[in-house]
Parts: C-alpha cells; structure tokens; sequence
C-alpha cells in the first residue's frame, strides 16, 4: 500500500488464496466490465476509501478489467495503474504483456506504450506492450521459410496432450496433399503435459515427414492471449470475441508470412470448444476479405481404433485409470515409451 | 559490461520514462516518445552515451518517454542497467 498525493494504491492477490474482491466487483460493474476468472493480481487505486481505477493481469501477462471512473478521467490515473502492473507482470516474468480493452479505449493505451494487435470491432481490441512484437515475429517466420517452394502450403496448430496416433495421421495426411506443411504446437504450459514434453514427442513423431516444418508455439497463436477461454477448462462455452480475435491474426499476420493456403484440423466429436473453434476456423478463414488472402480449412475425419476416435483426452482418461496397455493402440511408440516411464502419480488430481 | 538479466524502471507518468533492458545480440533501441516529434534524436543520444559509458555492446532497450529530462533519462538508464547486470558496479566512478 503507498500513498501517493491524496491516492492509496494497493496490490491485491487474488490467487491462490482469492483475495477479497466484492468492491473490485462492484467498481467494475459499474464500468460495464466483467470480473475475469485467471487474474492473479489487481491493482486499485482509491480515493477516501473508494475504488477510482483499477486492472487486473492474468496468468500469461495479460492485463484486463482496466476501468477507470468517469469523474477521475483525464488526470493520468493509468498511466500509474499501467505502471504498476507492468512491475507486476515483470515481477511475474512476463516481461511482455498484453492487454485487452474495449476499442474506444485504445489512444488511451497507446500512451502507454501499447500498440494494436487486432480488433473486434465494437467490443475488444488486443495490444501489446512491445512495438512491432507481431510484426517483427513474422519477419522471422518469413525469413526461415523464404527457401520453401511450392503452392499448396498447409498448416496444422495442436496442443498435442500428448501426442496421439490420431494428430501423427494427421499430420502425415495433410503433408502427403501439400508441398509443404507448417505444424505449431500451442506453447502454453497450461495442459497436463508440458510443452517441452509434447514438442519433443511430436519432433521425434514426424521425423519421417520430410516436407514439414515444426515450429515452437507463440503467444500470436491459441494462447492465453488471443483465446483465453480455452485454457479455463470449466467453461465449455467459448466467447466469440476470443475466436476472432485469434483467427484474424492467423489470418492477417501469420498466414500471409508463410504463404499458407490451407489449414488443416482433426474432426472433433469430443469437445465443446474445440468444435466452436473449428466452425468459427471456416468463418474467420474462408470469409470473403479482399485485404487478406484466404486460407482453406479442411476438417479430416478422426483416425478410429474400433470404432472410437482417437483422442487425447481418451490417453489422459486411461493414462489415469494407470491403463497403460490400452494406450499402446493409441499413440506412436515414442509417446507410449514417454507415458510408461512418467511417475504418473504426481498431479493427477488436476484433470478431472 | 554485459547485460544479462530483464529488468524495468522508472514509471508512465509525465516527466518520466519507463526503461525496460534485456539481453540481446545487438544494440537495439526502441522509443517511444510524447515529446517524440521534437526530441526523439536528443533522447537516443542520451541512452546511446549512457550505453557506451558503460562499455555496453548488446542490449536490447525499449523507452516509453513522458517528457523525461535528461538528467533524468540518465538516471533512469543507469539505474536500468546496474539492475540489469551481474557485475559488480564501481559506484566511485559513477558520481
């Protein structure tokens, strides 16, 4: 807590313990904005014991429920709210954040040194805090695969958790249709398996493939930055702003870089989310935009084994039930090998 | 001497700058600048004099200026750098 001219600025932690936030509630209630669920840390500023402003940042550096009142308006309270919870996020290690706010409020973001990343019109624009941290990571996409020929160029985006028989399938599918391939595995450490761990099986998984490229996962690609909602596993319904906002990036930045033409995604009988996403994929992908060339999706029909498709969730589900056996028919060998030396008592508790 | 750990300094608010440092195989410096129309140039030479005081090779240095003053500048640069390293800082020479 630090007095600053007649302002008391405080820290409160919201996780693990989960602070008392009934006022921040409020406050923000009054601002037309939701409490979000992942935040880690708030910061209100208060003026004779009433929340004025306050903004919150989540796991993944993301600062959000930024609201300030209409009557403090004008004097610069963000910019002491901004700097506050950037010294958070580096406190955290996030030492490049993000930010979402409603599209009115971008100039305001801006002179805090937040730049544009992409809008929903009307409802959300997502920036962040380094200049030309997507620009610049495209140039480097671009540069290592300028010597890429061809004109079918696919891509594939998992989360890999883990590495099943059903994403190798998929994979060699799609590179045996194209020239080339472009594979990402979502980088967010917020599945049961690591990222490290899913990465190393997948590269181990597809060495036979040659026309393929393997690329580590970025914060501009399914992650808690661009689609929040698929890393808060209770909620199965997905906010369509979230959506958008991920599959115009794609679109607009990343595509463009590597000259992808076609994206290519297993069928999904199992979850929610992932099944709005892929329809959501053929909308934000394949929409007429004469700015931006369109990226064909093609959704593959699982591989089976006895009539069930293979998924990840079908591994972890036995992977639990300590049925090591049964997952034998699911996964490459590599993934199988993994899973049979992992001490699969830790953590258990956390899929359910 | 070298930097290499991430460290932030200074704050958004007007008259100051904001300095985040990092490690990286160059020089790079970013600014941004309220006063940037007219005082941009004068701002990099005062990170570029500060980095070269220090004998620095390789930084990467993003400054969100407010209208600092250079004394300030100066100070928040030094600050941003000593935090930033894991040499031992003859403070003797820096007064």
């Amino acid at each position: 807590m630090s007095n600053y001219n007649s302002y008391t600025i405080r820290k409160i932690e919201l996780k693990p313990q989960g602070g008392n936030i009934k006022n921040i509630k409020k406050f923000l209630e009054k601002n037309d904005l939701e409490i979000s669920h992942d935040i880690l840390f708030f910061i209100t500023i208060e003026k004779n014991e009433d929340i004025i402003a306050c903004g919150g940042i989540s796991e993944g550096g993301i600062i959000k429920c930024v609201a300030i009142d209409k009557k403090e308006r004008g004097k610069g309270l963000v910019l002491k709210l901004m700097t506050e919870l950037i010294y958070i996020g580096y406190d955290l290690g996030y030492t490049e954040l993000f930010l979402y706010t409603k599209p009115e409020n971008e100039k305001m973001f801006k002179a805090c040194g937040f730049t544009k990343i992409e809008t929903v019109p009307g409802l959300v624009v997502l920036m962040e805090n380094t200049q030309n941290g997507l620009l610049n990571y495209c140039k480097k996409l671009k540069e290592n695969s300028k010597n890429i020929k061809g004109k079918k160029i696919g891509s594939i985006v998992l989360n890999t958790n883990p590495f099943t028989l059903g994403h190798q399938y998929l994979i060699e599918k799609s590179a045996s249709e194209c020239d080339w391939v472009h594979v990402f595995i979502v980088k967010e450490d917020a599945s049961y398996f690591s990222y490290r761990d899913r990465f190393n099986l997948v590269a181990e998984g597809v060495k036979h493939i040659k026309n393929i490229t393997l690329h580590e996962g970025s914060r501009y690609i399914i992650s808690r930055a661009t689609f929040p909602t698929y890393f808060l596993k209770d909620e199965d319904v997905v906010e369509k702003s979230y959506l958008e906002l991920d599959l115009k990036i794609f679109r607009r930045f990343i595509g463009p870089a590597l000259r992808i033409t076609h994206r290519f995604v297993g069928s999904e009988p199992f979850s929610g989310v992932t099944n709005q996403y892929n329809e959501a994929m053929k909308y934000w992908l394949e929409k007429d935009d004469s700015n931006y060339p369109k990226i064909t999706v093609e959704i593959k029909e699982r591989k089976l084994l006895q009539d069930i498709p293979i998924s990840a969730s079908r591994v972890r589900e036995l992977y639990f039930k300590g049925d090591v056996e049964n997952i034998k028919k699911l996964v490459p060998k590599v993934t199988y090998e993994y899973l049979r030396n992992r001490n699969n008592n830790t953590n258990k508790q956390q899929w359910k | 001497m070298e930097i290499t750990k991430e460290a932030v300094v200074g704050t958004l608010e007007s008259s100051d700058a904001m300095i985040q440092i990092a490690p990286c195989g160059e020089i790079d410096i970013t600014i941004s600048s309220s006063v940037g129309a007219q005082f941009k140039e004068a701002i990099e030479k005062v990170i570029q004099d500060t980095l070269e005081e220090f004998k620095i090779k390789k930084a990467k240095i993003v400054v969100k200026d407010k209208g600092a003053l250079d004394c300030v500048l100066r100070a928040r640069m030094i600050t941003a750098i000593t935090r930033s390293t894991n040499e031992k800082i003859e403070w003797k020479q820096l007064i």
